[in-house]
C-alpha cells in the first residue's frame, strides 16, 4: 500500500518521549491486551487493542500509512476509554494509557486532530471552563441550594470568604450535572458531620482540564499550570475531590507537570482516614449485599483499591461481594477517555457488560466513588434493561449516618426548587 | 578427541563480522529514530531495590508471564533460558579461544575443549539446546494446534520458531553425524546429540562433506541470527529488560507500581 508523504511522521515522533518510542519497537506481539480489553470485547478488531495500535503507530513514526490503514489507526485510538488494562496485563509494563494520550496529542500537534465531536466538547471547556458549556456563576449553586433544603449541617463557606485548611473540589459533573448534584452535596454533608474545616471555590473552581490531556489537546500543560497558579494564589494545601476523573488529574497529571505542590486527596481516602480517626461515627445499619467498582482513574491509575473497600467494610450490615473482575482487572465502564463522545454505543455496550458483571454477584446494588463511573453504569442498566441499583459510595455512608441526606431526598428537595 | 573435517572459518568470521556491523548500524538507526522523541531525564539512582526486584523477577523469571499462561510461560522460558545459555556457551568458547592465542587463557581452552572438561561442553550444550528445542515445539504447537485468540498471524513470528527450531535441530543432527563418525568416550555425555546418530551412517561415501554443510547450516544459521535481530520479534529481547526497567522506575517515582496477582482474575473473553 501507497505511503501517505503527508503524514508528519517525525513531527508525530517529536510529541512522543523517547521511552514510548522504545515500547513501540519493544511489544512482542503477545496479545495478552487483546484479551484483556473491554472496549474489544464490544468491537474485536485488532486496531482497538493496544498491540494493533502500537502496530500501526510503529509504521506511522517509521514511514507514515497508507489512505486506510491511518483511517483505521484513528478509529482505534480514539476508540479507547485509555482505562489501563493493558498496561496491567503487559508483561513489558507498557504505559498504554498514557502513551495513548501522548500518541493522541502528538498527532494534534502535527496536524492531524481529533474526532469532530471531541475537538466540540474540549472548545466547550475551553470556552466556559466546564464540560457543561454552563456559565461558571452556577457552578457553586447546589451549595445554596442543599442549605436552604436543609441537607446540610451548616451553609457551605466559599474559600475566598473562609479559606480552610481542606478545599473541597465537587467537578464540572457533580456541579452542574442536576442527576449527579447528590454527589457534591453529600460530600459536602460528610465532611460537615467529622467536624472537617472545609471550603470550595463555588464559582471560581476551575474545571481539572483532565480531559484536556485525555482527549489529546496539546494546551493540557499550560492549563495545567494556570490551575495550579490559582490553587497557589488562594493558598490552598489540601484539595479533597470526589470525582475520580479530577483526582486523577489534580493529583497524578498536575504532578507530572509541577510535581510535590499540593496534597490532592481522593474523597474515599479523605472519609477513609476520618473513619479510621473515629470523627466519623458509622452509627445506623444499612442491611444491604453491593458489589464495588472501581474506577479505572482511582485503581490502576492510582492504585486506589483498599480504602473504598475498608468504608464499604465499615458499614454495619452492609457486605460486599467482589466481582469475577475486580481491584486491577476491574472492567471499564467506557466513560474515560473521551470514548464516550467518540463512540457512545461502544461505551454503552462496555457499561451494560460491566453491569452483567455486577449482577452475576447477585449483590442489590452496585457501589462506585466516581460520579462519571456512576453516570456510565446507569447508562448500563438501562441499556440492558436492569434492575441493579447504582449508588455513589457516599449515598452507603449517608444512609449510615444522615439518611435525611440520601439520593432521593436531594433529587426531591432540588426539584421542588427549581419547581419541577 | 574432535573429529577435524573441512569448515570455512574465514568465510565464517567475515559473515559474523558483518552481520555484527549491520546489527550495530540497524541499532544505531532505532536509536537515531527514538532520538527524535522527548527525553525524559532518567537517573540510575532511580533503580532502587523494588525497581530491581520488579526487573529480575520479570526480565529472568517472567512472574507476570506465569501468572496470566503457566504453558505459556514454560515456552517462553525454555526459548529464553536455552537461547540464552547456549549464546552463552558459543560466546565463553570463543573468548576462551581468543584467550588461548594470546596464553591468557590459563588453560581453560583446552580442558573444555579437548581436556576433563569437555563432558561439561557436552552436558551444558545437549541440556539447553534441548530446553530450546522443547520451546519451539511448544510455540509452533501454540500457533498452530492450540490457537488462543491472541495468536497474532504474523508470518514472521511463525518464521522466527521454525528458525530456531531449525538452528537447534542442525546442531544436534551435526554432533549426532560426527558422534557416529568418530565415537569417543566424552560423546556419552552428548546425551541429545547421540539420538541423533544416523543408522545409515554406514553407508554415506563422504562423511566429511556431509558434515561439513551440516556445520555451515548451523554455523551461519546461528550468526545470521545478529541480521535477523533488528527486524524480528527477536528484538524484544534487548528492548524488553530497558523498557521494564524504565517504566517500573517511572512507576517507582509516581507511586503507582503494581504487583497484581492475575491469576485470581478473568479475562473477558
Amino acid at each position: 500500500m501507497a505511503k501517505d508523504k503527508a503524514v508528519p511522521t517525525d513531527k508525530i515522533a517529536a510529541g512522543l518521549t523517547w521511552r514510548q518510542l522504545v515500547e513501540i519497537e519493544a511489544c512482542a506481539r503477545c496479545g495478552e491486551c487483546l484479551v484483556w480489553c473491554p472496549a474489544y470485547a464490544q468491537d474485536p478488531r485488532e486496531s482497538i487493542c493496544s498491540r494493533g495500535k502500537l502496530g500501526y503507530l510503529k509504521r506511522i513514526v517509521k514511514s507514515g500509512l497508507g489512505g486506510e490503514e491511518h483511517k483505521e489507526f484513528l478509529e482505534g485510538l480514539y476508540e479507547c476509554s485509555a482505562c489501563g488494562q493493558c498496561h496491567i496485563v503487559c508483561p513489558l509494563r507498557i504505559n498504554t494509557h498514557e502513551l495513548w494520550e501522548q500518541a493522541r496529542a502528538a498527532l494534534v500537534k502535527a496536524g492531524i486532530p481529533q474526532p469532530e465531536a471531541l475537538i466540540k466538547h474540549l472548545a466547550a471547556i475551553r470556552e466556559f471552563n466546564n464540560s457543561y458549556g454552563k456559565p461558571q456563576t452556577e457552578r457553586g449553586l447546589w451549595a445554596g441550594k442543599a442549605w436552604q433544603a436543609g441537607l446540610l449541617k451548616e451553609p457551605v463557606r466559599l474559600w475566598k470568604e473562609h479559606p480552610a485548611p481542606v478545599l473541597y473540589f465537587a467537578g464540572c459533573t457533580a456541579s452542574f450535572d442536576s442527576a449527579m448534584q447528590a454527589v457534591a452535596v453529600q460530600s459536602a454533608r460528610l465532611l460537615q458531620e467529622a467536624g472537617t474545616d472545609f471550603s470550595i471555590l463555588g464559582p471560581d473552581e476551575p474545571c481539572c482540564a483532565s480531559k484536556l490531556r485525555r482527549m489529546g489537546d496539546p494546551g493540557f500543560a499550560d492549563e495545567a499550570r494556570k490551575r495550579v497558579d490559582l490553587f497557589r494564589e488562594q493558598g490552598i494545601r489540601t484539595i479533597v475531590v470526589s470525582c475520580a476523573g479530577c483526582f486523577k488529574g489534580l493529583h497524578s497529571d498536575y504532578a507530572d507537570i509541577l510535581p510535590g505542590t499540593i496534597e490532592v486527596l481522593h474523597l474515599t481516602e479523605y472519609l477513609d482516614r476520618l473513619i479510621r480517626e473515629g470523627r466519623l461515627n458509622l452509627r445506623g445499619r444499612v442491611p444491604m449485599q453491593v458489589t464495588y467498582h472501581d474506577p479505572c482513574h482511582l485503581g490502576r491509575h492510582n492504585q486506589i483499591y483498599l480504602e473504598p473497600r475498608r468504608i464499604l467494610s465499615a458499614i454495619q450490615g452492609l457486605s460486599l461481594i467482589e466481582m469475577r473482575r475486580h481491584g486491577p482487572f476491574s472492567s471499564c465502564c467506557g466513560m474515560g477517555g473521551g470514548l464516550k463522545l467518540a463512540k457512545p454505543d461502544i461505551q454503552k455496550k462496555m457499561s451494560a457488560a460491566r453491569i452483567c458483571q455486577a449482577e452475576e454477584t447477585g449483590a442489590e446494588a452496585i457501589v462506585t466513588p466516581c460520579q462519571t463511573c456512576l453516570m456510565g453504569l446507569t447508562m448500563g442498566t438501562e441499556a440492558i434493561s436492569s434492575g441493579l441499583k447504582v449508588y455513589h459510595i457516599n449515598e452507603m455512608l449517608v444512609r449510615s449516618i444522615c439518611p435525611e441526606a440520601g439520593r432521593e431526598h436531594i433529587e426531591k428537595a432540588f426539584a421542588d426548587a427549581e419547581g419541577r | 578427541m574432535e573429529v577435524i573435517y573441512p569448515k570455512p572459518w574465514v568465510l565464517f568470521w567475515l559473515f559474523v563480522i558483518c552481520g555484527h556491523l549491520y546489527l550495530d548500524y540497524s541499532l544505531y538507526l532505532r536509536w537515531k529514530g527514538w532520538s527524535r522523541g522527548e527525553t525524559t531525564g532518567f537517573s540510575i539512582r532511580r533503580l532502587k531495590a523494588p525497581v530491581l526486584k520488579i526487573w529480575l523477577c520479570e526480565v529472568f523469571v517472567q512472574r507476570q508471564l506465569f501468572s496470566l499462561s503457566v504453558i505459556r510461560w514454560l515456552i517462553h522460558q525454555c526459548i529464553f533460558w536455552g537461547f540464552l545459555c547456549l549464546t552463552l556457551l558459543s560466546l565463553s568458547k570463543f573468548i576462551l579461544l581468543l584467550l588461548s592465542m594470546i596464553s591468557l587463557d590459563a588453560g581453560l581452552h583446552a580442558y573444555f575443549s579437548n581436556g576433563t572438561g569437555y563432558p561439561f561442553i557436552k552436558v551444558w550444550g545437549d541440556f539447553f539446546g534441548l530446553i530450546l528445542l522443547a520451546g519451539c515445539v511448544g510455540a509452533l504447537s501454540r500457533r498452530f494446534v492450540f490457537r488462543p485468540v491472541q495468536t497474532a498471524h504474523d508470518q514472521t513470528d511463525t518464521f522466527l520458531s521454525a528458525y530456531l527450531l531449525l538452528m537447534t535441530l542442525s546442531g544436534f543432527m551435526l554432533e549426532g553425524l560426527r558422534i557416529a563418525s568418530s565415537p569417543s568416550d566424552p560423546d556419552l555425555y552428548a546425551f541429545i546429540g547421540r539420538l541423533f546418530m544416523p543408522s545409515w551412517f554406514g553407508i554415506a561415501s563422504d562423511t566429511g562433506i556431509l558434515l561439513a554443510w551440516l556445520w555451515i547450516v548451523h554455523a551461519f544459521s546461528g550468526a545470521a541470527i545478529l541480521i535477523y535481530l533488528p527486524h524480528s520479534k527477536l528484538l524484544h529481547s534487548l528492548l524488553a529488560p530497558l523498557v521494564i526497567a524504565l517504566n517500573a522506575s517511572e512507576e517507582q517515582e509516581r507511586k503507582d507500581m503494581y504487583w497484581p496477582k492475575t491469576k485470581q482474575y478473568r479475562p473477558t473473553k
